[in-house]
């Protein structure tokens, strides 16, 4: 075998071992300088396009090392060949107008001749071999030399265009793999399916790996439920890394701030502090208390959440504030509006977009009317929340049918309504929440901290049987006497009765009143050694001067009520109600 | 909360149980009242008598009112603990005319 093949075969085998270029390419042009008795040889690789871009030296050998060495795609004479993709032979380097005289100088070499091949697969074009100076006889590069370098250069281009490949999927892999472990972590960041009877759940489908929606709920001290769901604009990595920091900021901030509006408020103003890039979050947020029935929600710019009653009525809750990401100097930056709804047996759906805007088949979209149909049938069926939400979730993810975008669906689901609670009556299972005394006393909900039991029912005569069974077993818990313990229902009974028939004016027996007429909030509290009980209402303040207990020896039916409260308490107050609105009674009694 | 209504004799006898409170008072009071109109007295039997509020006791008072500008009996029988505690708190055990027992009642009103 001739030295040349025998050169080029090697090479050849190198390239196959190796996807370091650069060390291979180096011993290359150390090989074939010897054999065609060049005095150097460098590999030019193009660095962006052939217009702007740079050719720089990636492997060299010779008396002077260029490599680094970047010269605008286009100049010199290793720029001709490449630009035009065709060899040069420059016998008389210095006589080319071409040549750049300032490098020799910077080299201090001198540069007599040239020998340049282009470096190109099909039609793109990766670089330039270039030898220089060959020395011996006429000192002139030949034919042969050329048809070497030019062999060389084959194999080199191939095997460069083969190494980038491979780096190319290799990054590709890594970026795969850190795609699935994202999903991963994001998946974790849902809340676990909590059980049958855990009256909330939810379902996502993402509709690429990684999501931009999320739902989230848990349970508060007191056994009320803290619900979110929410939809980042956009599907990509970057709604996921954003939908990530809105989901612990609910978690974190869902668990000290009660109130869905302020909470939505307060996580509106720490997304705006980062830059969103023109990203934003469409978001609900609520608390139900499984217990009455009662749910306060709070919609920042997201889709209307359907609420569907058991007399097969769907309502929709239109959002009353913009999304969060919008900064709260264009908005004015106060709370956003709540909303009480009382379910009374019946479901909340909260949803993104993608549920209702996926298809059912290709270019069917489920649409409001479908999902409202598909809950429908659901609910007639006697399905489960959860199975209810899985179908629906399960007829837009056929296979054959692109997801367009994520779905998520939350569903609050209040199996039991009102009236059969308070029916229950001695089985209601009130959660009795025995806490430290020493609770921060920050947050203007401080109502609702250190305390053994909170509820808020409407102000309903209804409700009132309820809020006896809870002042019983607080009370009893506390460890007062059975007949102190009566006592103590009776005194918050009757409270709560004023609030009913005075503050909100439902019926002048009472009884009558059955249509909603706002909330009692009842807090039952120890506070050194103390039983502390707070009924707050939201009616127009009461003038408490005209407040009196009747005289007793004037025998006639009514005024009691407020005889019976002071007759057991030690203290009875009015206070101003935390934030100006309505009325707050303050009742203690020591243990 | 349920009300019984027996006729003993001349006298009307009203058996209520249960809770007595803001949502069921009404009815309490429309039964002791429509029982005051067609008879000659009526003895409330407490004793299955759970709960009571002041718009229960008020029932009572309105009823007992009612019937004395009658010149009817009215009469409260086997007022059971609760209740009884909470008509002493309103003081008004000292002006409702109360029996241990049913049969008490209805032997002194006949």
């Amino acid at each position: 075998m001739n030295e040349p093949l025998e050169l080029l075969v090697e090479i050849g085998r190198h390239f196959a071992a190796t996807l370091d270029i650069e060390a291979t390419m180096s011993l290359a042009l150390k090989r074939i300088a010897h054999l065609m008795a060049a005095e150097g040889g460098a590999l030019f690789l193009l660095e962006g396009d052939l217009d702007g871009g740079q050719l720089v030296c990636r492997a060299s050998h010779g008396p002077v090392d260029v490599r680094g060495l970047s010269i605008p795609a286009g100049t010199g004479i290793v720029g001709r060949s490449v630009a035009n993709n065709a060899p040069e032979m420059v016998w008389d380097v210095q006589n080319d107008p071409h040549f750049n005289k300032s490098l020799d100088k910077q080299f201090d070499f001198t540069t007599r001749s040239i020998l340049c091949v282009p470096l190109s697969v099909k039609d793109e074009i990766l670089g330039a071999l270039e030898m220089v100076n060959k020395s011996g006889g006429d000192a002139l590069f030949t034919q042969e030399d050329l048809t070497l370098l030019e062999a060389l250069a084959g194999s080199a281009a191939l095997a460069i265009s083969n190494a980038r490949m491979a780096g190319e999927l290799a990054e590709k892999e890594v970026m795969r793999r850190e795609l699935a472990l994202a999903a991963e972590i994001q998946r974790g960041l849902l809340p676990a399916p909590a059980g049958e009877d855990f009256p909330v759940c939810g379902v996502n489908r993402p509709a690429r790996v990684v999501s931009g929606d999320f739902f989230d709920y848990f349970t508060l001290y007191d056994g009320r439920i803290a619900f979110t769901l929410a939809d980042v604009s956009g599907k990509g990595m970057n709604a996921a890394l954003l939908m990530a920091k809105t989901a612990s900021l609910f978690r974190c901030l869902g668990k000290e701030d009660l109130r869905p509006g302020r909470l939505l408020q307060r996580i509106n103003a720490e997304v705006c502090e980062t830059s969103l890039r023109g990203m934003f979050v469409t978001m609900v947020a609520g608390i139900y208390d499984p217990t009455t029935g009662r749910l306060v929600l709070a919609n920042a710019g997201h889709e209307p959440p359907l609420l569907h009653s058991t007399d097969d009525q769907f309502q929709a809750l239109e959002a009353t504030a913009p999304p969060v990401g919008i900064p709260p100097e264009l908005t004015g930056g106060g709370p956003v509006p709540e909303e009480v709804i009382y379910l009374e047996g019946g479901s909340l759906y909260i949803f993104t977009d993608g549920a209702t805007e996926g298809y059912v088949e290709p270019g069917v979209e489920l649409g409001a009317d479908g999902f409202k149909a598909m809950v429908q049938s659901g609910v007639a069926a006697g399905q489960s929340a959860q199975t209810r939400i899985d179908a629906i979730a399960d007829c837009l993810t056929k296979d054959g049918v692109v997801l367009r975008d994520d779905i998520t669906v939350l569903v609050i689901d209040d199996a039991k309504p009102l009236q059969e609670r308070l029916k229950r009556g001695d089985n209601t299972a009130l959660k009795v929440v025995k806490r430290d005394q020493a609770m921060g006393e920050n947050g203007e909900d401080s109502v609702f901290e250190g305390s053994l039991c909170a509820l808020t029912v409407p102000a309903r005569a209804e409700s009132l049987k309820l809020v006896r069974r809870a002042v019983s077993e607080t009370s009893t818990a506390c460890g007062f006497s059975h007949e102190q313990c009566q006592d103590l229902v009776l005194a918050v009974d009757e409270a709560c009765q004023n609030v009913v028939r005075h503050a909100y004016g439902g019926g002048d027996r009472g009884g009558q009143g059955n249509q909603s007429q706002g909330d009692i909030a009842v807090d039952l509290r120890r506070e050194k050694g103390s039983f502390v009980i707070l009924i707050r209402d939201y009616a127009p303040a009461v003038d408490v001067k005209k407040i009196k207990p009747r005289d007793l020896d004037d025998v006639r039916p009514g005024g009691l009520g407020v005889h019976f409260i002071r007759e057991v308490m030690d203290t009875v107050e009015h206070l101003p109600p935390p934030d100006g609105q309505g009325n707050l009674l303050r009742l203690i009694k020591a243990i | 909360m349920e009300i019984n209504i027996s006729q003993q004799g001349a006298l009307q006898v009203v058996a209520i149980s249960g809770e007595v409170d803001l949502s069921t008072s009404p009815k309490v009071r429309e039964a002791l009242l429509s029982c005051i109109k067609g008879a000659h007295g009526v003895v409330v039997d407490l004793s299955a008598v759970s709960y009571i509020d002041s718009s229960g006791v008020a029932s009572l008072v309105e009823a007992f009112q009612t019937a004395k500008t009658k010149g009817l009996g009215f009469a409260l029988a086997e007022v059971s603990e609760t209740p009884m505690r909470v008509l002493k708190l309103a003081r008004l055990d000292q002006v409702f005319v109360i029996y241990p027992r049913v049969d008490e009642a209805v032997a002194a009103m006949a």
